[in-house]
């Protein structure tokens, strides 16, 4: 089986669901991201290329069987709703991708949703599948032998992955384009089987619903006798720049002098 | 076998009613839009008539997505510092059966053909009909789109792909092209909130307002409006196009030029621009009327020219949404007795004929030419717009001048010959009288 995920989102510049946006999206705006809709060209090539059969899920009311509809019509095999108000948790559309892809080799997900989502719901597939991930591929050459792929790293740098094993691959939008569905597909009476979880979790997870947040760190107060002095000492004004430093030390302990220094700087 | 029964192109609202009535009447009927939904493509002034309705969603107005109720109808002769407004105002309008309202497309459309997908017609959308197929009789016997595996065919094709048809045209239903036969609808769509709108024009709750210009496109002859929705207003122009491209004017400076006139800036003033939109307007009514029935083909709405263009008349949605209903009746009618040509879908034209869809475009023939006229459009504004500037002005000590005196003068001052203002003082009667 070669599993896809979809998502139904708002493509609205304010998107349902992200803070200031409304609740629920509007379909007439509703569909899958560009990075989906380069999943499903990708499962399609392969399932071309190797055999297979394409099974596409989604994780969402009724309305999102409008892009289920659309994968049977561009040429997926199958199509699977798992039955969720919008707005689940990542956790939660992961565990439930996941209870349809227990016997799937391949998952094609887009690397993240058009809703300002964090790309998560792949690397939790495959930590619910138990199998290897390789996400945020940017090139993807699909062969009967496997899969070769460029993933971005960052600073720029790529790293090339030959994937042989299960695994879920998340891609960019800017790898494939989406076939078009031929007309016949359109027309064609599309049958969608739909899940309903044994356990819901209603409507949006609140912390989902707010605007985005850094999360809350706590410091200690700002040392100095005066008002001025503790600016001074909470903005480092006046004080010489720190340099880096440069140390030789065996990875282990390299890796701790990082951390160390990270949790110093009030990065971790 | 035909795939289908009818294939419906353009779920504007003249293919949304035809595939509404053919698929109560049990056909089999594909809806095919180009948009990415209904109405995603759609726009025009903002004011529905949507009384035909009645026949088709009983208490339509209990569910449309309306904005506003129209209960003001304002008039406006203007120059560029002069304004002389006849407003009507009727608190009935704002009651069931109510009258005119004014609607977003996206909306309106939307829930338009959400009526026919509920009645049984297959809606699909993002597709382009891009040619008709015919058989070996010259039939049109379905259509080419620009998906793979792309035919369909069909016993009829109702083509409502709107103003300048490329399916009409293919089929050889219209005569030479002339671009003197369309102008071109530009709009702003402007947010305010809505107690500055209520405020500023004098309205309460969701009653609204719609006000026609005449006067206010500069060299270029055409008209322009405004209409209120609930928090945005729309302002526009319809322009000419020969007067447009001889001017070489820009359709948003002219919306501009009308945006900071006297009696509109302090209407307008602060309001964001949310959208920019242009469309053509079949605006010769029945003068370029193309042929309306082909064998398997009928054309409905602005494709087949049918929009009501006539100065304090600017309806479109409710000929389309006629039209299309009579178009999916008489379609349904041709294939009950197994007679797709034209003479089998002759009922189109009878129903057109007998009803407010010709019958309109008949009497208010003379219209269009008279309404965007040069005397109209750049002399009669001036001229009434003096007249009452010198009825109401208090040249004291001088006695007030009689009425008719003011006219003689001013006429003269303005330059209309008395044969002129009888002979189009005649065709008005004859048009709107
Ligand atoms: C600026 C302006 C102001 C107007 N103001 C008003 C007003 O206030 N009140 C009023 O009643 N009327 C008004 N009108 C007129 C009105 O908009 C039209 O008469 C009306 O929309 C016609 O409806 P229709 O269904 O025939 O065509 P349209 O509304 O144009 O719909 C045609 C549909 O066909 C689709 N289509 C086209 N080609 C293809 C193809 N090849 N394949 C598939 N789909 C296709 C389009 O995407 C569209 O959805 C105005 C028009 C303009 C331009």
């Amino acid at each position: 089986m070669i599993g896809v995920c979809l998502k139904w989102v708002d493509r609205r510049p304010e998107p349902a669901g992200v803070g200031g946006g409304p609740d629920q999206p509007d379909e007439r705006f509703a569909g899958v991201s560009a990075a989906d809709q380069a999943a499903l060209e990708w499962a399609l090539r392969q399932r071309d290329l190797a055999g297979g059969e394409i099974v596409a899920v989604t994780v969402g009311p009724a309305a999102a069987d409008a892009v289920l509809r659309d994968a049977l019509a561009a040429g997926a095999d199958r199509a699977v709703r798992v039955d969720r108000p919008f707005g689940a948790p990542s956790r939660t559309v992961a565990d439930d991708l996941a209870t349809v892809f227990a016997e799937a080799t391949t998952v094609w997900c887009g690397d993240y949703s058009f809703d300002r989502g964090t790309g998560s719901v792949p690397a939790f597939v495959a930590a619910a599948l138990g199998i290897g991930q390789a996400l945020g591929l940017v090139a993807i050459d699909v062969d009967v032998a496997g899969i070769g792929a460029l993933r971005r790293l960052d600073g720029g740098r790529r790293e090339r992955l030959a994937i042989t094993g299960r695994a879920v691959l998340s891609v960019e939008g800017g790898t494939a384009l989406l076939r078009r569905a031929p007309l016949r597909g359109l027309l064609a009476k599309p049958v969608i089987d739909v899940v309903v979880p044994a356990q819901r979790i209603d409507a949006a997870h609140p912390a989902d619903a707010r605007p985005f947040r850094p999360r809350p760190r706590a410091f200690a107060p700002p040392a100095g006798s005066t008002a001025l002095d503790r600016i001074r000492t909470l903005t480092a004004a006046g004080a010489t720049v720190a340099h880096g430093e440069t140390v030789t030390l065996d990875p282990p302990a390299a890796a701790e002098r990082i951390l160390s220094a990270l949790r110093e700087w009030g990065y971790i | 076998m035909p795939d289908v029964d009818v294939i419906v192109v353009g779920a504007g609202p003249a293919g949304s009613c035809a595939a509404i009535v053919l698929a109560r009447a049990g056909k089999k009927v594909v809806l095919i839009e180009r948009g990415p939904f209904p109405g995603s493509k759609n726009m025009y002034g903002g004011v529905v008539y949507p009384r035909i309705l009645d026949q088709l969603i009983p208490e339509w107005w209990l569910e449309a997505p309306i904005q506003r109720w129209v209960t003001r109808r304002s008039t406006m002769i203007m120059t560029d510092t002069k304004a002389l407004t006849i407003d009507f105002r009727s608190q009935a309008w704002g009651a069931p059966p109510y009258n005119g309202a004014t609607a977003y497309r996206p909306d309106f459309d939307a829930w338009l053909a959400d009526h026919a997908v509920a009645a049984g017609a297959e809606l699909i959308c993002s597709t382009t009909v891009t040619g008709l197929l015919h058989d070996a009789n010259g039939h049109v016997s379905g259509v080419v789109t620009d998906r793979p595996d792309g035919e369909l065919t069909a016993s009829v094709v109702i083509a409502c792909d709107g103003v300048n048809s490329f399916l009409a045209k293919q089929e050889g239903l219209y005569g030479e092209f002339d671009a003197a036969n369309y102008t071109l609808g530009v709009k702003e769509t402007l947010a305010l909130p809505k107690d500055v709108i209520d405020e500023r024009f004098g309205v309460r709750g969701t009653d609204g307002v719609d006000i026609e210009i005449i006067g206010c496109t500069g060299g270029v002859n055409g008209g322009g409006f405004i209409y209120t929705n609930l928090d945005t207003i729309a302002v526009g122009l319809v322009l000419k196009l020969p007067k447009l491209a001889a001017q070489k004017q820009r359709p948003e400076q002219l919306i501009a030029r009308l945006k900071a006139h006297p009696a509109i800036a302090p209407l307008v003033e602060g309001g964001e621009i949310k959208e920019y939109s242009a469309h053509l307007i079949p605006e010769a009514g029945i003068s370029m009327l193309p042929t309306l029935a082909g064998n398997g083909i009928l054309l409905a709405g602005d494709a087949a020219a049918l929009c009501l263009a006539a100065g304090i008349w600017l309806e479109g949605v409710n000929f389309a949404m006629a039209s299309g209903m009579y178009a999916g009746q008489a379609a349904a009618e041709a294939i009950r007795s197994k007679d797709t040509s034209v003479a089998g879908l002759a009922g189109y034209q009878r129903r057109l004929e007998a009803t407010f869809v010709l019958k309109d475009h008949r009497k208010l023939r003379r219209a269009p030419e008279l309404v965007l006229s040069d005397r109209v459009q750049h002399l009669y504004p001036e001229f009434a717009t003096s007249v009452a500037e010198r009825m109401f002005r208090v040249d004291n000590p001088e006695p007030k001048p009689g009425v008719r005196k003011i006219v003689a003068q001013e006429r003269k001052r303005v330059g209309i010959r008395r044969r002129d203002l009888a002979k189009d003082g005649l065709a008005g009667l004859r048009s709107f009288g």
